[in-house]
């Protein structure tokens, strides 16, 4: 088992690597900007650097600084959490150079699945149904046009090595497509460093269902069964639940098989997930996440599984701690992804935290690197803290998730906790009646 | 890096007048695996932790960064582990009291084999090396005073 890893992230994830390592007897070393010398997690950590200025491409993204980091304080393991160089294949590769385990899949697993092209032939071979679409990048505009059409309309256009909601673009009919696949390719350019795009069916009104996996590069391979992501603005998700309040057993247990055995077949190490459009019943394979994501403390909750232990165990070169026949679903857990932002207009909220009272009680957990006193930096993403909830069934969760919202208190920073009170009193919502479009004209009509 | 553990009243001392100084509850220290706390009776007053303004000296790290205050202050501008000579057994390259020009080579670190130097920002005299031959340095760390 790892002495020593060293944490390449920040805010609450880098919070919760370090728990799951001292709860396994490891030591860390938190890298941070000068922004963060305060935060919670280098507070806590055995060992801080400092490895840059505030901008992340000086700091968080700052390979050498980073791996810098990691020789000089002996770390022999590195952890990169979600976003920042989670799925930088160039990053895992030069991190097992330097003789130390990337907490993660192989390099080669993450270029391709962060090649969306690439993965979704990976899809067809492995059996998981994919969105119909261009079946690989699309040339020039001619192309485009054709291929559009033999889709058929409302098709989106997106970046190759775009992914996380980013580098889309939607065409609802013929007169569109060839700006849409210009516009696409140039920005695609501009943002990803690599213009390739492929076309895919836009469908009407799908919900975001996504399979969490684990496997230890050994053979073995499991599911962790499903999250419903659907509630999100502009592909941001902003409240996720697990299981999905949709899926009947028979259907969830089809996905979560053709996942784990896909997963087994690429022989996949660590954990990954499977991102899914879902619509009348059928499954269309979007992206692959080859990271731990935001949302996993959902699936942690009904599996009561710990999955980021698990990674630092599977990186450590042991095999999955479960078989499929151990994992069952206990009740119903949602997140709220509680953002520093305005709740209606969004607009960013950074700044003093004077005060600070998470929710507590039976079947809470609040995932969150703030205390008071804190001062949230300007210059990283606004997800401040994720509150769960974990209930018998939906309805409990429900009732948790309005007691717990009313008790958290964050100030004098703007949360977007009011938009999550609002939805929490919702009848749609409590229906579990929402698709992916859903959110964006809740927020619009509110 | 095992050393006996032993008590340097002198920074306890320190530490307690930091604390009268500057009101503080409670001021812990730690260096490599050795940890003080210094604490007054009456900070169990305090729930939350204890928030360290950013002036204070000693914080959770130990490492000196460069006073921004300070104008010749030269901090470390990378990660690294520095080295005050070209060479092992070779003498530093500067000292406390040589003038240097701009430019000036002052000291090398050195990150994922390469040596990068750090240069004298402007001329002056060389009134503090803050660190050692061979120590990690981080980002910002203070190096040197050339005043």
């Amino acid at each position: 088992m790892f002495e020593k890893v060293l944490i390449a992230n920040r805010g609450e994830i880098a919070l919760r690597i370090h728990r799951a390592c001292k709860e396994m007897g490891i030591s860390t070393v938190a890298v941070h900007s000068t922004a963060d010398s305060y935060a919670m997690h280098v507070r806590l950590a055995d060992e801080s650097v400092c490895i840059g200025p505030p901008s992340a491409t000086e700091s968080y993204l700052n390979i050498p600084a980073i791996l810098s980091a990691a020789t000089v304080t002996g770390a022999d393991a590195i952890h990169p959490g979600y976003g920042f160089l989670s799925e930088n294949a160039n990053f895992a590769r030069i991190v097992e150079e330097h003789g130390m385990a990337f907490i993660g899949p192989t390099a080669g697993s993450i270029a391709t699945m962060g090649d969306k092209v690439a993965a979704k032939d990976a899809m067809r071979a492995a059996k998981v149904p994919v969105v119909p679409g261009s079946d690989g990048a699309v040339e020039n505009s001619d192309d485009a046009i054709r291929i559009a059409n033999e889709i058929g309309y409302p098709v989106i256009v997106k970046a190759a090595s775009g992914g996380g909601g980013r580098g889309m673009k939607v065409v609802e009919e013929a007169a569109g497509i060839e700006t849409a696949f210009n516009m696409a390719r140039t920005e695609a350019k501009a943002n990803f460093g690599d213009d390739t795009v492929y076309i895919e069916k836009y469908l009407a009104k799908p919900r975001h269902v996504e399979v969490q996996v684990i496997g230890d590069g050994q053979g073995n391979a499991v599911h962790l069964y499903e999250r419903d992501c659907s509630l999100q603005r502009k592909h941001q998700k902003v409240l996720e639940e697990a299981p999905c309040p949709v899926l009947d057993d028979a259907t969830r247990e089809r996905i979560g098989r053709i996942c784990a055995e896909a997963t087994a077949r690429m022989n996949y190490r660590s954990a990954g997930t499977f991102e899914f459009l879902y619509e009348n019943g059928e499954f269309f394979f979007i992206e692959m996440n080859t990271r731990v994501q935001v949302e996993h403390p959902i699936t942690e909750m009904i599996c009561d599984f710990d999955i980021v232990a698990e990674m630092i165990r599977i990186a450590a070169g042991e095999k999955l701690s479960l078989q499929q026949s151990d994992v069952t679903i206990e009740g119903h857990a949602i997140e709220c992804r509680i953002n520093a932002e305005d709740p209606v207009t969004f607009a960013p909220s950074p700044g003093l935290v004077a005060e600070y009272h998470a929710p507590g009680g039976f079947g809470v957990r609040v995932d969150s690197a703030l205390y008071a006193g804190y001062t949230i930096p300007p210059y990283y993403d606004s997800l401040v803290a994720k509150l769960i909830v974990h209930g018998r069934d939906r309805p409990e969760a429900l009732m948790r998730l309005r007691r717990t919202l009313d008790e958290m208190a964050i100030s004098s920073i703007s949360t977007t906790v009011p938009l999550h009170q609002r939805l929490v009193d919702d009848p749609s919502f409590a229906r579990a009646d929402y698709d992916i479009h859903w959110l964006e004209s809740f927020v619009e009509t509110s | 890096m095992s050393d006996p553990f032993d008590i340097d009243a002198e920074l306890v001392r320190k530490l307690s007048d930091l604390l009268s100084e500057t009101g503080l509850g409670e001021i812990e220290y730690e260096d490599g695996g050795k940890r003080i706390r210094v604490a007054r009776p009456s900070a169990g007053t305090v729930a939350a932790p204890v928030v360290i303004p950013p002036a204070a000296e000693v914080s959770n790290a130990t490492t000196p960064m460069a006073d921004a205050g300070h104008p010749g202050a030269i901090a470390s501008p990378m990660v690294g582990t520095v080295y005050l000579s070209q060479s092992p057994g070779e003498p530093p390259l500067v000292k406390p009291g040589d003038t240097v020009n701009e430019g000036q080579t002052l000291m090398l670190i050195e990150a994922m084999k390469t040596f990068n130097e750090v240069k004298a920002p402007r001329g002056g005299t060389v009134t503090e090396i803050a660190v050692t031959s061979g120590q990690p340095v981080e980002f910002g760390e203070l190096l040197a005073i050339v005043e």
